[in-house]
């Protein structure tokens, strides 16, 4: 009687499961907007601020304050440069004392205890990089009804739960440099494969949406293959790309990388699979990772923006905030040393083009 | 019988627990206030409820590895049931409830019927539940959830937290039952000597299984709460929560041969845990500081609490 339940019942959770199995590519489905297939910039439509409010915050005008930055998680060297940026901008501004702590593991879990503890601490702000855009906002609009100021940057929540979020290149923009990299080098009808972090990680799952309907649009023979995740971990990276490259085999003629962990990692895979040259690799890392394979040809190019700079004006935007001189409504902001950033989307905060980094200009850069 | 009283590993427990939450209110103002610790007990919620039926299972000198992925497979199947199939949100969390049961069934029969020993048994379910959980998942994150079922997770009755009302009437019928029932006894001998526990006629497959199923059913519960807590469902929630589940069990003073261990003392290790992991963030101590920490707290109580054992044993 008793075997005969479990026998049941695991049949049908099975079943249940396989019934609402779909096909995945990585991205989201919230609506994409694919850019002109030349070099045409984009219009970019002003949108009312709707961003969240903090209740009741003190006067922080010209004051010390206190920040604590929350990345997905510490101990990468992506995370490392845009704490170096937040440092640095809170040195220059002077009144500012920022500290990072985070997890160890990208886990949402851990990195929603770690913001809840601060508020607890009595921060006057937070920065954060979302693991989760929904599981993060509870916390946040929290912190946001003690008074304290929000601001994200890299990984998105959900607008109202934060003041403003520093979106640091367009997710357009970034699946049209990456698609258009990888048609030009792998060809127009490549069989190509994916390395993500996670199912969830917004802006991961953004630029892939982004991606494919680019690529449907303006290189449809584009094949993608599959959408594997490595959850910003080293060695599972590595795993998961070589993976995919002893399942396809000669069909897979590229790999994107879409966290700065997974593309060194895929490279390190094609290299030792043999298939430099055969393999592109293309996605977003840091320079330094990714200099050995750039040196030895097996990578041609490498996207990405400036760390430094984002953390850097992560914190100029929140000074500008908690002093007031950033307000819902405005169209731009003064951060520092970037000079003045455009408000898109209602309440981000563009930092510019995604950069290419190639064989001739990556030695210019050190992090 | 009172130096036997004093000498116990939870006395020198709740003295620890004194000591550490007195040096840790002097370095910050910000520990010992209500709202952080009601926030701590919130936050404290789900590992406790898992705890307790921790508890049960290390006291027989078994273990449960798989309560993480339990945790998340049914978080997923709460999502699936309500989202994908479409039944009321009320139904859906008694099914996923169900499943969740049912797994932690799963492993007792395992356990019992092929005699594997439970740490291969949940080690196993532990890969099987969570690749479970992220295939049925296949991505998408259910969000979107009806305001009521938010209570459970982030709201307040009278003024404390809703998951620590479940979690205090769970911990009441967990000390009970472990503490007062024939069947509590009976799990304390099977911890000390499980043939002669069935020689003396105590039904050790039936005890072994009840409490397997209860450890899934507990950690189905916590499941709920935490989906609740985070207002969306995601295939990698609770991994890592059974080594956290462990350390308060022993640390509570459990041992891991099984045959000794009280609830009561769980809910220390708990305590202790949960407030070193609040009190060193706000003294100013960094997330690997605090892990390092209660390690250092774990081998030193098991050390102290032996050196007692040893010079009482006769």
């Amino acid at each position: 009687m008793l075997k005969k339940a479990l026998l049941a019942s695991a049949t049908l959770l099975l079943a249940v499961g396989v019934a609402h199995s779909a096909t995945w590519t990585g991205g989201d489905d919230q609506p994409t907007n694919p850019l002109a297939c030349d070099a045409t910039p984009p219009t970019v439509a002003a949108k009312p601020y709707d961003g969240g409010v903090p209740t009741n915050p003190p006067d922080r005008k010209g004051k010390p304050i206190k920040v604590v930055d929350v990345p997905k998680l510490i101990g990468i060297g992506y995370f490392d440069a845009t704490s170096k940026g937040i440092a640095e901008a809170a040195k220059e501004l002077g009144n500012v004392d920022a500290k990072t702590d985070g997890p160890t593991k990208a886990n949402i879990d851990e990195q929603v205890t770690f913001i809840d503890n601060y508020i607890t601490s009595g921060v006057d702000g937070i920065l954060f990089a979302a693991n989760d855009p929904v599981a993060i906002s509870p916390v946040l609009k929290k912190a946001l009804s003690k008074g304290i100021n929000v601001v994200g940057y890299d990984a998105n929540s959900q607008p109202d739960a934060r003041q403003w979020f520093i979106n640091q290149s367009p997710f357009n923009g970034i699946a049209k440099s990456l698609i258009d990299n990888m048609a030009k080098e792998a060809g127009e009808d490549a069989g190509v494969a994916i390395v993500t972090s996670t199912f969830t990680t917004p802006n991961q799952a953004r630029w892939i949406a982004e991606m494919s309907t680019y690529a449907a649009k303006c290189h449809p023979k584009l094949q993608f293959l599959e959408t594997v995740e490595a959850q910003e971990d080293n060695n599972l990276s590595f795993s998961q790309a070589t993976t995919l490259i002893n399942k396809y085999g000669d069909k897979v003629k590229g790999i994107f990388g879409m966290t700065s962990v997974a593309t060194p990692a895929s490279a390190e895979a094609v290299t030792q699979a043999g298939k430099c040259g055969k393999i592109a690799v293309i996605g977003l890392a840091t320079p330094n990772a990714m200099k050995p394979y750039v040196a030895k040809d097996c990578v041609k190019s490498v996207v990405l923006w400036n760390p430094i700079d984002l953390g850097y004006a992560a914190m100029e935007v929140l000074r500008a905030t908690a002093d007031g001189t950033l307000k819902p409504g405005s169209t731009s902001v003064k951060a520092g040393r970037l000079g003045e950033l455009a408000v898109i989307n209602g309440s981000e905060i563009l930092l510019g083009a995604p950069f290419v980094f190639t064989k001739d200009n990556i030695d210019k850069f050190n992090f | 019988m009172t130096k036997n009283l004093l000498v116990r590993h939870e006395t020198i427990l709740a003295a620890l627990l004194a000591l550490a939450l007195v040096v840790l209110t002097t370095q910050s103002s910000h520990f010992f206030t209500v709202e952080n610790l009601l926030n701590q007990c919130r936050l404290m919620a789900e590992m406790g409820i898992v705890g307790l039926g921790m508890t049960f299972i290390i006291v027989t000198g078994g273990i449960d590895l798989s309560v993480g992925s339990i945790l998340g497979l049914v978080a997923i199947l709460l999502g699936v049931f309500w989202k994908n199939v479409g039944l009321p949100l009320p139904v859906a969390i008694v099914l996923a409830i169900a499943s969740g049961s049912l797994a932690g069934l799963f492993n007792g029969f395992i356990i019992t019927r092929f005699n594997v020993p439970p740490l291969i048994a949940t080690l196993a379910t532990l890969a099987l539940y969570r690749g479970l959980a992220e295939g049925i998942s296949e991505s998408h994150s259910v969000r979107g959830y009806p305001d009521w079922f938010y209570v459970l997770g982030q709201g307040d009755v009278w003024g404390i937290p809703t998951q620590l009302w479940v979690f205090l009437a769970l911990a009441i019928v967990a000390i009970f039952i472990l503490g007062v029932t024939p069947f509590g006894r009976g799990i304390y001998a099977i911890g000390s000597n499980a043939v002669a526990a069935r020689f003396s006629g105590i039904s050790v497959k039936r005890s072994l299984l009840s409490i397997y199923a209860a450890s899934g059913f507990l950690a189905s519960i916590a499941g709920v709460i935490f989906v609740s807590r985070v207002s969306t469902t995601r295939s990698d929630m609770g991994t890592g929560l059974e080594l956290d589940v462990i350390t308060a069990v022993v640390l509570g003073g459990t041992s891991i041969f099984g045959g000794r261990g009280t609830i009561v003392g769980t809910l220390l290790g708990l305590i202790l845990m949960q407030a070193l992991k609040s009190g060193l963030l706000l003294a100013g101590v960094k997330g690997d500081g605090t892990i390092m920490a209660i390690g250092l707290m774990l081998i030193g109580s098991v050390i102290v609490s032996n050196l007692f054992r040893m010079n009482t044993d006769g």
